[in-house]
């Protein structure tokens, strides 16, 4: 019996060379776009979902993450955070905090989720932080706060007028829970009074 | 092939590799990522600019469609796992062994999850363990066995019927800048599979 060979279709024929590398530098164009548009379009996915359970300027503590009840994804379960929605827009925030054990760390961070600023505890450490959030540039100067603070005042510029706060404090059991909460609760975010 | 043939073909492929191949590339260096953007340890992926003003964009993107909120891996790093040491998709439904050992001074933290990134549900409410909740052996190792069933020691229970996700953060500077050189100092824990249902 005679086996008749497998046909390839024709149309592949078809296709010519131009029509490759246009499509292939035409990808490259919608690779570079799409990479591109999504911190554009989606402005800051971890700030809208916490936009609506944060009042500006004002430190929240959450509960650590629980099925159903979990504020982002991925975030530490086995730890308490204490998180401000910062706006710098009409002023400037006072931050405070007492950072606990190795492990509790406070960071600064944009809508799009940079950490422009953080800070670790560590043993051996005054634990104790406050500074002022500040909008970079001459903006501070708007705001009636001297360019240069003194050496008791700590200024942190922010590159996005809005960002967050996040004190981030891991259980170290059920027996701590209650002092963790308590050193949360002294954490503070506030905007700075005008001077007259 | 006519002529209106031949275009239509050449159209058809144009647009599919452009479309397709752009986006689909795109997808996988935001969603998956490349030596460009991660370094990959055993079963362990790490974004090494992720939290970082100076991420490139694909690092960004992977941070923003994923509503992470990471810190600067100038200072700590997060690892996820979804299969095991042996390239076997972490699933609930198996039984696991992680030996942690070598982290010395860093603060660390293993906790799982469920393919989406939300923690499981399980009877004991334990989610993670941390540098301060494991149980060490006498020789400074700690031991996490992941199963759905309750074990004796540090039992991370996995149910649910779904695909799990491991995230090992590592807190320490040292490790964190060791790591952005090339590797970290020490070996991260393999994750063995000791049965599957």
């Amino acid at each position: 019996m005679k086996l008749s060979r497998p046909t390839m279709p024709k149309w592949p024929r078809e296709i010519g060379w131009r029509t490759i590398v246009g499509a292939i530098l035409l990808g490259g164009v919608i690779h570079i776009v799409a990479t591109f548009a999504v911190p554009a379009l989606g402005p800051a996915a971890a700030m809208r979902k916490l936009r609506e359970a944060l009042p500006p300027n004002q430190m929240v503590i959450l509960r650590p993450a629980a099925p159903g009840k979990q504020p982002l994804p991925f975030l530490a379960p086995d730890a308490f955070h204490a998180i401000c929605r910062y706006d710098v827009t009409t002023s400037p925030v006072n931050v405070s905090a007492v950072l606990g054990d190795p492990g509790w760390t406070l960071s600064l961070h944009t809508p799009q989720g940079d950490n422009f600023y953080v800070m670790p505890a560590q043993q051996l450490r005054r634990n104790e932080v406050s500074f002022t959030v500040a909008p970079g540039g001459d903006r501070t100067a708007d705001f009636g706060l001297a360019r240069r603070p003194s050496g008791s005042e700590t200024f942190i510029e922010t590159p996005t007028s809005e960002g967050l706060i996040v004190l981030r404090a891991p259980l170290r059991g059920l027996s701590w829970q209650a002092a963790t909460e308590a050193m949360l609760r002294r954490a503070s975010c506030s905007p700075v009074a005008r001077k007259r | 092939m006519s002529l209106l043939g031949s275009f239509l073909v050449n159209l058809a492929v144009f647009v599919a590799v452009a479309v397709g191949g752009g986006l689909g590339t795109a997808w996988y260096m935001i969603e998956t990522g490349s030596r460009l953007s991660t370094r990959t340890f055993g079963p362990w992926t790490t974004w090494t600019a992720a939290g970082r003003p100076d991420a490139d964009p694909y690092t960004r993107a992977h941070v923003l469609r994923n509503a992470l909120l990471p810190l600067s891996t100038t200072l700590e790093m997060t690892y996820h796992a979804r299969a095991d040491s042996r390239g076997g998709r972490l699933h609930s439904a198996c039984e696991y062994a992680i030996v942690v050992e070598g982290f010395d001074t860093a603060w660390w933290s293993i906790a799982a999850f469920d393919g989406r990134g939300g923690v499981i549900q399980n009877p004991a409410e334990r989610y993670a363990f941390n540098t301060d909740t494991v149980m060490r052996e006498p020789d400074g190792r700690a031991v996490i066995t992941l199963a759905r069933d309750a074990r004796p020691g540090n039992w991370l229970p996995i149910g649910g019927g779904s695909r799990i996700t491991l995230v090992l953060t590592v807190q320490d500077a040292a490790w964190a800048a060791a790591s952005q050189e090339g590797s970290p100092p020490k070996p991260l824990p393999e994750i063995q599979r000791i049965a599957c249902r």
